[in-house]
């Protein structure tokens, strides 16, 4: 909210306090300020002179000397204006001058003739009539003559005023508005508190419409008064000034007036051309089919909408805006003056529903409180008094639901501090409470505090804790440690320590971690190959994303994974090994009726660093980690190379590995030599990772054999691994270090070399036992595999 | 030949050897089948047998005395060969080679476990909570109901109606109260969303939630707890203070800053000039908040507060724009290693 420090000083003495000091005060009262609007810094150095003589220029038709007083001092300036004359105040840019254009004035000489400054124009200030009277003109600004020789036109011109931005919290719409926030200050600097002029006399009364509210639950109070005979023009200077501070641009005075009251009152007013109000005012929702044009000109379907009608037509869209047809034109002779209070979740829900926002809906969403109605209205009558904008007639008309009456909240000063954890005096929370407007009455030891109808937020003692504190100064609250408190035992859940032992994992085998967004663009699926039917199309799509590439929450984690790998290619860093662990997001049917599944997924990315083997090698330790067997079958992914993937589903681990496919990488823009793993470990996360139990050692020495033998080339040379581990319990290790296809080999068989370790447990093996288990090798390969010794 | 004159020709020669192959020569020409002293000692049989212990004695005495010289050269002779073979061991020691790094820890996480393993030591439980969740939990049971102004303050992703991304941690507070009643202390972090996408924004952030439930809990505890907080992150010279502000959840509010660890408080470009950095928002867990979740304000206080893990990494680690840590660029994971 705009401050404006001079509009400030008419309800409370600020003394000489600066505006950094005061910004630093509010501050510790909840206030935080935004901004500190300094008045036009681009203008230094100009103030008013007084044109004492002006001569012809010797050696130019066009220019002309002039001795200016600028307040004790006379100045010769040449100008080349033809709009000044003796006697006139100009506005004088001195010697160093600064003007908005960034120029810096400097002596000079023209045409023969020194020259101490410049004349200045509208334009050249970035005035215009708005601001001061004549400032349009084609030439030198020509003051009013009530304006000060010597005096800074920026004083003069009403453009010093320092605006301060100030943020205000939900809790208090109160301080939306200037005397409320004067009020507030005036606790701060303990200053006394000056309430606006609220005099204005009546002429005899009229016939007023009456009014009714039909919806008394989403307008609880409206009064209307009638100004009649209203001059509608220019408001003055100082309210334009003060409209402008804040970012309201000035109309007429009667729109002013009521602008004038929002910003400084809080409260929103309406008003009508008095003549087009047919019969009586009644505030009601809108028909079927029920239309209304607003003032900003478009036409607005109010159907189920809180407007303000007569009998035969829609006036306003109740808090929001009025009507184009019975706004006040430069014509208009009488004029109703609304003031209301609308339920502030109504006028959110109407303005989004209709689209239309204004200050004067925006601040009735904040809450405009009971007594503001009646105290905006009088004020706008003292203004329209002042101004002698109209005549005021005596009487009002008014409906309104039950008055709601003051809270009385009931504690005691135990309550109070045992939330703080501080002691403080009752005179002090006393006094601190009363200058707030909440008065105290103690009965034995419990307190009766009478809360104002304007502070709608207090609600219990912990709000007036707040209120204490404000003012008594959160400098005062010390730190202690929960003594008082139950010892509590802490830890890490099961989910997350293996999330973290398997990140840890993945790190040792030089993984960087990644992380994306959970939003993905709805084209990943495409990119990705992703059959039509497939559970990972049933994204689950935001209302309003802030664009289509992130639109829609991601079921898999591959896209991003290749599009970071992508990104770092396009930077030319094509060596990387990714991992990201996040979530994905399952529906189980959409449009979502229930929360999704939160499944945990974590995704592997080898960039020109290692191949198949490399990623099988990988997944099978996060598999050894969580304790599950390496048990794999052939793959389905569609973004996966078919005769370079595998698939895992053991224990809790669900996923694909391998090689990306051809078409992905050209749809990411990828090198070919990129492998990929997503795993979905949510079932394994929750289950506790068992420390290993100790096997004894042997301490017999182990024998290692060596075979080769000649097999189909297309034999699984793993499957027939590990079908050799498992022929006794003597072979313990079985490592293949050769694969050999071409001469000596007769074509399509391949030679498969490896070594078979045999540790004995008991007993030293016999050359004989050893000789026996080599060929029961050799005659399961054979019978299985089809293997013949080399 | 004298026995004397065998032993000095011996040592004398043994000497003149320079290598562990010549050495071995050495031995053969003493003790092999055809050596010195194998002769000497066949030589034994033909003495009369009133002089072969003597000689005997002799002859052995000559080869124990070669044999010590021998085993002696023979590691003199070993060490020097090894040393020799170190020579030309020498490699290019200024080279570089690669080896499989360890990978990094996303610093964002990095940051997430530190604060963590704090709370834990503290005595908290770490809860986990949707992400995507429903109206009632991100909003109406933390006392913001359906067209409050505090709404504004969030701007939220829908799906639907009613369910929505959350756009705070604080969700977190609610669920783990229904489920477990004081005395309480958790942790909730997460990620958080946001319908803001600007240059210091970013639509997907970081939070962790904290909050603690029981008898006797107080502002103060709850400022004790952030002052130990900011100094564990900060560095012990760290102070904090509080703001009044104002949360729907809680009551009172206060924004918590903390003197700025970059120049203790006198005003630096970290903390533009005010020597305080803000850190989060805290407070006295509204009492509608307990009463929603079953549990008698009357009885329990609570606090609670929320911090944004990406503005805290970002300081931690001196990262200067928020979309490095979305970009996954491989330079900048690595710096984290």
């Amino acid at each position: 909210m705009k401050l404006p420090l001079g509009w400030l000083k008419d309800y409370v003495d600020i003394g000489g306090i600066t505006p950094q000091e005061l910004a630093d005060k509010l501050l510790s009262i909840g206030f935080e300020v935004e901004e500190i609007i300094e008045p036009r810094k681009d203008i230094t150095g100009v103030v008013v002179g007084h044109v004492k003589s002006i001569t012809h220029h010797e050696n130019s038709d066009k220019l002309w000397i002039c001795q200016i007083d600028i307040g004790g001092e006379t100045v010769q300036i040449v100008t080349g204006a033809q709009n000044v004359k003796a006697g006139d105040l100009v506005p004088v840019a001195t010697v160093g001058a600064t003007l908005p254009n960034g120029k810096t004035l400097a002596a000079a000489k023209l045409r023969g003739v020194d020259s101490f400054g410049m004349l200045c124009s509208g334009s050249e200030l970035c005035v215009d009539d708005d601001i001061v009277d004549g400032a349009s003109v084609d030439g030198i600004l020509i003051l009013p003559n009530d304006s000060v020789a010597g005096d800074n036109i920026l004083h003069t011109l009403g453009l010093d005023d320092t605006v301060l931005d100030v943020s205000i919290t939900a809790n208090r719409p109160d301080c939306q508005a200037i005397v409320n926030l004067a009020r507030e200050i005036s606790i701060l600097l303990d200053k006394p508190f000056k309430m606006p002029d609220l005099k204005y006399k009546c002429v005899s009364e009229c016939e007023i419409p009456p009014v009714i509210i039909e919806n008394k639950e989403l307008c609880s109070r409206y009064v209307g008064r009638i100004i009649k005979d209203v001059k509608i023009e220019r408001s003055p200077k100082w309210m334009r000034q003060r409209l402008r501070s804040c970012g309201v641009r000035p109309i007429n005075n009667l729109v002013d007036i009521t602008n004038y009251v929002l910003l400084e009152m809080g409260q929103p007013l309406h008003a009508f051309d008095r003549r087009y109000i047919d019969e009586k005012i009644i505030i009601r929702k809108g028909k079927d089919g029920e239309k209304i044009t607003a003032l900003d000109g478009k036409e607005y379907s109010v159907k189920d909408v809180l407007i303000i009608a007569d009998t035969v037509k829609p006036l306003a869209i109740a808090g929001i805006m009025g009507g184009e047809y019975t706004s006040i034109f430069p014509d208009t002779q009488n004029v109703f003056l609304e003031a209301a209070r609308f339920e502030r979740s109504n006028i959110r829900r109407s303005s989004r529903k209709i689209g239309l926002r204004s200050d004067s809906s925006a601040r009735f969403e904040k809450g405009v409180d009971w007594q503001s109605v009646e105290l905006g209205s009088e004020r706008a009558l003292a203004l329209v008094y002042k101004l002698k904008c109209g005549s005021i007639c005596a009487g009002s008309v008014s409906d309104c639901a039950t008055a709601p009456t003051e809270k009385i909240i009931r504690t005691t000063k135990e309550e109070i501090c045992g939330l703080l954890g501080i002691d403080i005096e009752l005179d002090t929370i006393k006094s601190i409470l009363k200058k707030q407007g909440i008065s105290v009455k103690t009965e034995g030891k419990t307190l009766c505090c009478k809360v104002p109808l304007i502070r709608e937020d207090i609600d219990g003692y912990a709000d007036l804790a707040e209120d204490i504190m404000r003012f008594y100064g959160y400098d005062n609250i010390i730190s202690t440690y929960s003594e008082n408190t139950a010892q509590t035992k802490g830890g890490l859940s099961v989910h997350d320590s293996n999330v973290n032992e398997l990140k840890n994992r993945l790190r040792a085998f030089g993984f960087d971690e990644t992380l994306n967004y959970s939003f993905i663009s709805p084209d990943a699926a495409d990119k990705l190959l992703i059959e039509k039917d497939s559970t990972l199309r049933n994204e689950i799509p935001l209302l309003n994303p802030i664009s289509r590439d992130i639109s829609v929450m991601r079921t898999q984690l591959v896209s991003s994974m290749l599009a970071s790998i992508a990104r770092n290619c396009s930077r030319k860093n094509d060596v990387m090994r990714f991992f990201e662990a996040g979530k994905v997001f399952i529906a189980d049917k959409l449009p979502l009726t229930q929360l999704p599944q939160e499944r945990d997924v974590v995704c592997l990315g080898l960039c020109n660093d290692g191949d198949f083997y490399t990623v099988k090698a990988v997944v099978g330790e996060l598999l050894k980690l969580f304790g599950v067997d390496p048990e794999y079958s052939s793959s389905k992914a569609t973004y996966l190379h078919p005769k370079q993937s595998l698939s895992v589903d053991r224990g809790g681990i669900l996923g694909d590995f391998g090689k990306l496919h051809p078409l992905v990488c050209e749809n990411y823009d990828l090198p070919n030599n990129v492998y990929v793993a997503q795993l979905d470990v949510t079932d394994i996360l929750e289950k506790p990772i068992g420390i290993a139990k100790f096997k004894p050692i042997s301490k017999l020495h182990p024998v290692d054999r060596d075979l080769a033998v000649i097999v189909d080339k297309d034999t699984a040379v793993g499957n027939m691994l590990s079908a050799v581990k498992k022929i006794n319990r003597y072979i313990s290790d079985v490592k293949l270090f050769d694969v050999y296809e071409g001469e000596q080999i007769p074509a399509g068989y391949k030679s498969v070399a490896f070594s078979v370790r045999l540790q004995p447990d008991e007993a030293t093996l016999s050359d004989k036992e050893i000789k026996q288990f080599m060929d029961e090798i050799l005659s399961m390969l054979g019978s299985e595999f089809g293997a013949k010794l080399r | 030949m004298q026995l004397n004159q065998i032993l000095t020709d011996a040592l004398k020669k043994l000497e003149t050897v320079n290598s562990e192959r010549e050495l071995s020569e050495f031995k053969t020409s003493m003790f092999g089948k055809s050596g010195t002293l194998t002769a000497l000692m066949k030589s034994l049989k033909d003495l009369p047998p009133e002089q072969k212990p003597q000689v005997g004695k002799e002859i052995n005495d000559i080869r124990v005395a070669i044999q010590d010289k021998c085993n002696e050269a023979e590691v003199r002779l070993h060490k020097a060969a090894i040393s020799a073979a170190l020579e030309n061991d020498k490699i290019d020691l200024s080279i570089d080679k690669p080896v499989t790094e360890v990978g990094a820890l996303h610093p964002l996480n990095r940051i997430r476990n530190k604060l963590i393993d704090y709370f834990v030591g503290n005595g908290y439980v770490v809860y986990d909570s949707p992400e995507i969740e429903t109206d009632y939990y991100n909003f109406q049971a933390l006392n913001i109901p359906l067209d409050h102004p505090a709404r504004d303050m969030q701007d939220t992703f829908f799906i639907n109606d009613n369910i929505l991304l959350r756009t705070q941690t604080s969700g977190g507070q609610i669920r783990l109260m229904e489920k477990f009643k004081p005395p309480i202390k958790m942790i909730c972090p997460g990620r958080v969303y946001r319908n803001d996408d600007d240059s210091s924004h970013s639509p997907v952030f970081h939070q962790m939630e904290c909050l603690v439930v029981d008898k006797n809990v107080t502002l103060c505890d709850l400022k004790g707890t952030l002052e130990g907080f900011a100094k564990f992150i900060f560095g012990e010279q760290t102070v904090i203070r509080f703001r009044p502000s104002y949360f729907p959840f809680t009551e009172p509010s206060v924004e918590v800053d903390a003197s700025c660890f970059n120049c203790g408080g006198k005003g630096c470009r970290v903390c533009k000039n005010t020597g305080w950095i803000e850190i989060l928002g805290a407070g006295m867990v509204n009492r509608r908040v307990l009463e929603n979740c079953g549990i008698d304000p009357n009885v329990y206080h609570g606090f609670a507060f929320g911090v944004g893990l990406d503005r805290i990494t970002m300081i931690q680690c001196a990262i200067n724009d928020i979309k490095l840590l979305w970009e996954n660029d491989v330079r900048f994971l690595r710096n984290f290693r």
